[in-house]
C-alpha cells in the first residue's frame, strides 16, 4: 500500500490574486480550444472563408460603376456578409455550447465554485474564452479585407483606417450578442448539443423565416426580430449607408437589451444552481 | 474556534434547513453527521460561503462567512459526487485547480505532483481523468483539496463507492491529514465507525438543529463501568461461576457482560481455567457512537415520523 | 451438495473482460456477505442467481434449481440492485404493489402486502409520498420493501446499505437479520466490511472471479498461516507476561507497543487461548484486557486479497 507518504508539504508562499486567479481559467481554456481539431478546423475555416470573401465584396463594390468614388459605405458590404452568420453560429455550438454545459454535467462546477473565486467572475472568465475566438470571425476579416483593399490601393489609408475603427465596434457588438447568447443557452441544459442547436435555432430560427415573412407580408419591422437583421442594420448605419428598412438605433437597443438580458439571467441561474448534493 | 456560528438560518420555502443554529466548533478533526436532511449539506454549503444565510453569523476559521474569498482560499472542499473534468489529465486538473486558487503556474505544478504523490496517484497522472477507476478519481478529488494547502478540509462522504481496500486507502489519508498540525478536518459521513477512528470531536445535528456536540471521548463516557468478555466453551457455566464469585455477570449475543469490580479480571482468567474455556476477546465495553446516535435522534423524533 | 447456492466452474466473460472464471463455491445458509474489491464479480454473480445471465461455462443452482428461464424460482427469491434508480413518479406503495402484481399476486392482496412489507422496513410513513422525493436510504429501503413483499425464501441484496444514514442503516440490518431468523437466507455484498460481521460470520471473498476464501470468518483466519495471529495485551506488567508465556512452543514475537501492552503473535491461537487462563492465573498477573486486532474480516480481507 502506498498511503502514508508524507511527501505533502506545506505551501510557504501567499496565494496570487483574483486576476490572476481568472486568467488561470481563460488561459487553460483557451489552449483547450486551440488543442481541439473540431475547433481548429472551424476556426481557420471561419477565419480565411470571411476574410477572402470580405475582400471579394469590397472588390467587386469597387469595380461595379456605381457613380461613387471609393467611400466608407463601401465597407458596409462586408460587415454585413452572410459568411459571418454562418461560421459564428458553427463556432458558437461548436466551441461554446460545452462552456458552461460541459462543467454542469462532469459537475465540476462544483469544483470551480468550491475555489475562492465569485459566480461572476467564472462567467467573465467563460466569456473571455469565448469572445476572442468569436472575434476571428466578426472583426478580423472586416479588418483584414480593409488592411488588403488599402495595400492593393482601391482605398486611401484615411477611409481604410475609418472602417477598421468602425468593424472593431460593430464586430464587437456581435461578438458580445453572441457570447452572452451562448453562454445563456450552455448554462441551460447539461447537454451541449442542446445549447448548440439553440444557437442555430435563433440565427437560423429567427433569420431566414424573418426575411421570408417580410417579402410575403411586405412589412419590414418584422426584420427586428432576426439578430442578423438588426446587426445588419446597425453595421450599415455605422458605415453610412442606405438604411435596410428598419432602424438602426431600435435594432440597436434590441441586441444590447438581448445581450445584457441574456448575460443577466445566465448570471442568476449560475448562482442559483445547486452547488453540493447528497 | 474553527466554525463559529449565532443564530444561523437557512429557509428555503417553507423547511427551515439549518435553524437558529449557534454552534462553536473548537480546531481539530470533527465529525459532522445526523440523519438524511438534517442540514449537513446546507450547513456546508454555508461555510463555504456558497449560500447567503436568511439570518444569524458565522465565523470560519475567524473570518465572516461573508467574505466568501477569504474563507474558500481556506477552505479544501472534497464533494461526494463525481466532479473532475474528464477530459484533462490528474496533474493537470489538479495544478489547475491550484492556480484557479491562486497558485502562480510553477507552483502549482509543483504541489500538484506533491500532493498525488501523497495520496498515492503514481505514473495514472498523466492520463485522462476519463480513464480513472473509481478509488483513483477520488484520490484526486482529494489532492485537488490538498493543492493550495488549505487550513480546513471539508469531506464529504469520502469513500462512497469505494471497495474495501479503497475504503481503507482513503481513511489513511484522512486520519494522516486529520493528525497534521494545524490542519483541521470536517467529516461528514453516515458510516458512524469511520467517524469514530479519525474524529475527536463529534458535531451531531437533527432538523438543522445542533443536538449534542463535544469531545467524542466524552459523549461516549458516562456509560457503565463494565467489561466486555467473548468466551469460548460453556458461557452459561462460566457466567454463573463469575456470579457464585459475586460479579454481576449476564450472557448476551455478543459474549458476557460484567460490572468491573476488583478483582474481576483474575476471577474470569481462574473460572477459564477451571472450566477449560477460551477468553477470546476482554475489554471495556464503550458506547459507540452509533448507540449514542440513535437515542439522540430517537429522543428528538417528531411523533408519527 | 446442499449448500443453497452451487456454483462448479462457472465462467461468464462480457466480450473480453472478466465477470466470473470458473468459479466454484458452496454457501448460502442464513446470512452469507459477499465481499470482494470492485469488479471481483460480485455482482455477476447475483446476475447469474436471478436468471438474468447465462453462465458461458460451468453449473449453477440456487434453491437446487438452475435459475436461467426458470420463472418459479424468481417467486421464491427477492432480489435488490445496486442502482438506486425507482419509478419516480411512482409512491412507495404503488412501486412494490405494481411488483407484487407483476408477481401474478391479485390487487387486494398485493396492496396488503406492500402495506405490511413498507412497514417492515420503516417506510410506511412515507409509503404514499413519490419516491422521487425519496433519500438514498429511503430508496434503499423501498427496494428492499420490494425483495421481501412476497415472501421470498432467499433475499440477494447488491450493497443494500450504501447511501443510507445511521437511522437507516441499523433498520436495515435488523430487518436482514430477523428475515434470517426466520429461516429465511440472504445473500448480501457490502463494501463496508464491519457491516457484514455485525449480522453474520459467513462470508464468500470473490476476487478476480473466483472465490477465494468462504466460510466463518475466524475459521479462515486461523487458515492463513502466512500472518501469525496477533494478540494484544493490556497488562501492568507487559515484561513479566512476556516471560511467563515464551515457553510457549507456537509463539512467533513479542512486541511492547506501549508501556502497558503487549503484543504476541502466534501460529496456533487455539492453543494459545487454551493455555492462556493457566498461565496467567498461576503468574497472578493482572490482564485487564485482551483482544485480537487481526481477528476480523478486515484483516482476512487485507491478507487474502492484498
Amino acid at each position: 500500500m502506498s498511503i502514508t507518504l508524507p511527501t505533502y508539504s506545506r505551501l510557504e508562499i501567499p496565494l496570487l490574486g483574483r486576476r490572476q486567479r481568472v486568467w488561470a481559467i481563460i488561459a487553460t481554456g483557451l489552449r483547450k480550444e486551440l488543442r481541439r481539431p473540431a475547433a481548429i478546423v472551424v476556426m481557420a475555416l471561419g477565419a480565411a472563408f470571411t476574410t477572402i470573401t470580405s475582400i471579394a465584396i469590397l472588390f467587386i463594390a469597387t469595380i461595379i460603376p456605381s457613380g461613387q468614388a471609393p467611400n466608407l459605405t463601401f465597407f458596409s458590404g462586408p460587415a454585413s456578409n452572410f459568411f459571418v452568420l454562418f461560421f459564428v453560429s458553427l463556432m458558437a455550438s461548436v466551441i461554446g455550447a460545452g462552456l458552461i454545459a460541459d462543467d454542469l454535467q462532469s459537475m465540476a462546477f462544483t469544483l470551480y465554485l468550491s475555489r475562492p473565486i465569485t459566480q461572476l467572475d467564472y462567467l467573465l472568465a467563460k466569456a473571455a474564452i469565448l469572445a476572442p475566438l468569436v472575434a476571428m470571425v466578426t472583426i478580423l476579416p472586416l479588418l483584414l479585407a480593409a488592411l488588403v483593399a488599402a495595400f492593393l490601393g482601391f482605398f486611401s489609408w484615411t477611409i481604410a483606417l475609418e472602417a477598421m475603427g468602425i468593424s472593431i465596434v460593430v464586430g464587437g457588438l456581435l461578438t458580445l450578442f453572441y457570447t452572452a447568447i451562448t453562454l445563456f443557452l450552455s448554462s441551460l441544459s447539461r447537454r451541449k448539443g442542446i445549447a448548440g442547436a439553440g444557437v442555430f435555432a435563433v440565427n437560423f430560427g429567427l433569420t431566414i423565416p424573418a426575411e421570408v415573412l417580410t417579402i410575403v407580408i411586405g412589412n419590414r419591422s418584422i426584420l427586428y426580430l432576426s439578430p442578423w437583421d438588426n446587426y445588419v442594420a446597425v453595421a450599415t448605419a455605422a458605415f453610412g449607408a442606405s438604411s435596410t428598412g428598419i432602424d438602426w438605433a431600435v435594432a440597436l437597443a434590441i441586441l444590447l437589451g438581448v445581450t445584457v438580458l441574456a448575460a443577466l439571467v445566465t448570471y442568476v441561474r449560475m448562482k442559483a444552481v445547486e452547488v453540493i448534493t447528497g | 474556534m474553527l466554525v463559529e456560528t449565532a443564530g444561523l438560518t437557512k429557509v428555503f420555502g417553507e423547511v427551515r434547513a439549518v435553524d437558529d443554529l449557534t454552534v462553536k466548533i473548537p480546531d481539530g478533526a470533527i465529525g459532522l453527521v445526523g440523519p438524511n436532511g438534517a442540514g449537513k449539506t446546507t450547513f456546508l454549503r454555508l461555510l463555504l460561503s456558497l449560500l447567503r444565510p436568511t439570518a444569524g453569523t458565522a465565523k470560519v476559521l475567524g473570518r465572516d462567512i461573508e467574505d466568501g474569498l477569504a474563507v474558500r482560499e481556506r477552505i479544501g472542499y472534497m464533494p461526494e459526487h463525481d466532479c473532475l473534468i474528464p477530459d484533462m489529465t490528474g496533474v493537470g486538473l489538479v495544478s489547475y485547480m491550484g492556480r484557479v486558487s491562486g497558485l502562480d503556474r510553477d507552483t502549482a505544478m509543483s504541489r500538484s505532483h506533491d500532493v498525488l504523490q501523497f495520496v498515492g496517484v503514481e505514473e495514472e497522472r498523466y492520463r485522462k481523468v476519463a480513464e480513472y477507476s473509481t478509488g483513483m478519481k477520488q484520490k484526486v478529488k482529494l489532492a485537488q483539496a490538498m493543492v493550495h494547502d488549505p487550513q480546513l478540509y471539508i469531506f464529504d462522504e469520502p469513500t462512497t463507492g469505494l471497495d474495501p481496500r479503497g475504503r481503507s486507502e482513503m481513511l489513511d489519508l484522512v486520519g494522516t491529514i486529520a493528525k497534521s498540525p494545524g490542519r483541521n478536518v470536517i467529516l461528514s459521513s453516515h458510516l458512524l465507525p469511520d467517524v469514530e477512528t479519525i474524529c475527536k470531536y463529534i458535531v451531531i445535528l437533527d432538523g438543522g438543529h445542533q443536538i449534542a456536540a463535544g469531545e467524542l471521548s466524552q459523549l461516549l463516557s458516562g456509560a457503565t463501568d463494565r467489561l466486555r468478555i467473548d468466551v469460548r466453551g460453556d458461557r452459561d457455566a462460566f457466567a454463573r461461576l463469575l456470579k457464585d464469585a459475586g460479579f454481576d455477570a449476564d450472557a448476551g449475543p455478543s459474549g458476557l457482560h460484567v460490572s468491573r469490580k476488583p478483582g474481576l479480571e483474575a476471577a474470569v482468567f481462574e473460572t477459564a481455567k477451571s472450566l477449560g474455556a477460551e477468553v477470546r476477546y476482554m475489554g471495556k465495553e464503550i458506547r459507540s457512537l452509533e448507540e449514542l446516535f440513535l437515542e439522540l435522534v430517537a429522543r428528538t423524533e417528531k411523533p408519527g415520523a | 451438495m446442499n449448500g443453497v447456492v452451487e456454483a462448479v466452474g462457472v465462467s461468464k466473460w462480457y466480450g473480453e473482460v472478466l465477470g466470473l472464471n470458473a468459479f466454484t463455491a458452496s454457501f448460502g445458509k442464513g446470512i452469507t456477505g459477499l465481499v470482494g474489491p470492485n469488479g471481483a464479480g460480485k455482482s455477476t454473480l447475483f446476475k447469474l442467481l436471478i436468471g438474468q445471465l447465462h453462465s458461458d461455462q460451468g453449473k449453477i443452482t440456487l434453491l437446487g434449481e438452475n435459475p436461467w428461464n426458470n420463472v418459479p424460482l424468481k417467486r421464491r427469491l427477492g432480489y435488490c440492485p445496486e442502482q438506486n434508480q425507482l419509478y419516480g413518479w411512482l409512491t412507495g406503495q404503488q412501486f412494490v404493489e405494481t411488483l407484487l402484481r407483476l408477481d401474478g399476486m391479485p390487487a387486494a392482496e398485493s396492496r396488503k402486502e406492500a402495506t405490511a412489507a413498507l412497514k417492515v422496513v420503516g417506510l410506511s410513513s412515507a409509503a404514499h409520498r413519490p419516491t422521487r422525493g425519496y433519500s438514498r436510504g429511503m430508496r434503499q429501503r423501498a427496494k428492499l420493501a420490494q425483495a421481501l413483499a412476497h415472501h421470498p425464501e432467499i433475499l440477494i441484496l447488491d450493497e443494500p446499505l450504501s447511501g443510507a444514514d445511521p437511522a437507516g442503516r441499523v433498520h436495515i440490518l435488523r430487518t436482514i437479520s430477523e428475515f434470517a431468523k426466520d429461516g429465511g437466507h440472504v445473500l448480501m455484498s457490502t463494501h463496508v466490511l464491519y457491516e457484514i460481521e455485525r449480522v453474520t460470520n459467513n462470508i464468500v471473498l470473490i476476487h478476480n472471479g473466483k472465490a477465494i476464501a468462504s466460510g466463518n470468518i475466524h475459521a479462515i483466519r486461523a487458515l492463513i498461516d502466512t500472518h501469525p495471529h496477533a494478540v494484544r495485551i493490556e497488562t501492568s506488567k507487559p515484561r513479566q507476561l512476556a516471560q511467563a508465556l515464551a515457553r510457549m512452543e507456537h509463539l512467533v514475537s513479542f512486541e511492547f507497543p506501549a508501556a502497558d501492552t503487549l503484543l504476541v503473535r502466534t501460529r496456533k491461537p487455539d492453543a494459545f487461548y487454551r493455555e492462556l487462563p493457566q498461565i496467567v492465573s498461576d503468574t497472578k498477573l493482572d490482564v485487564r484486557g485482551l483482544e485480537s486486532p487481526d481477528d476480523s474480516l478486515d484483516a482476512v480481507f487485507r491478507y487474502l486479497v492484498g
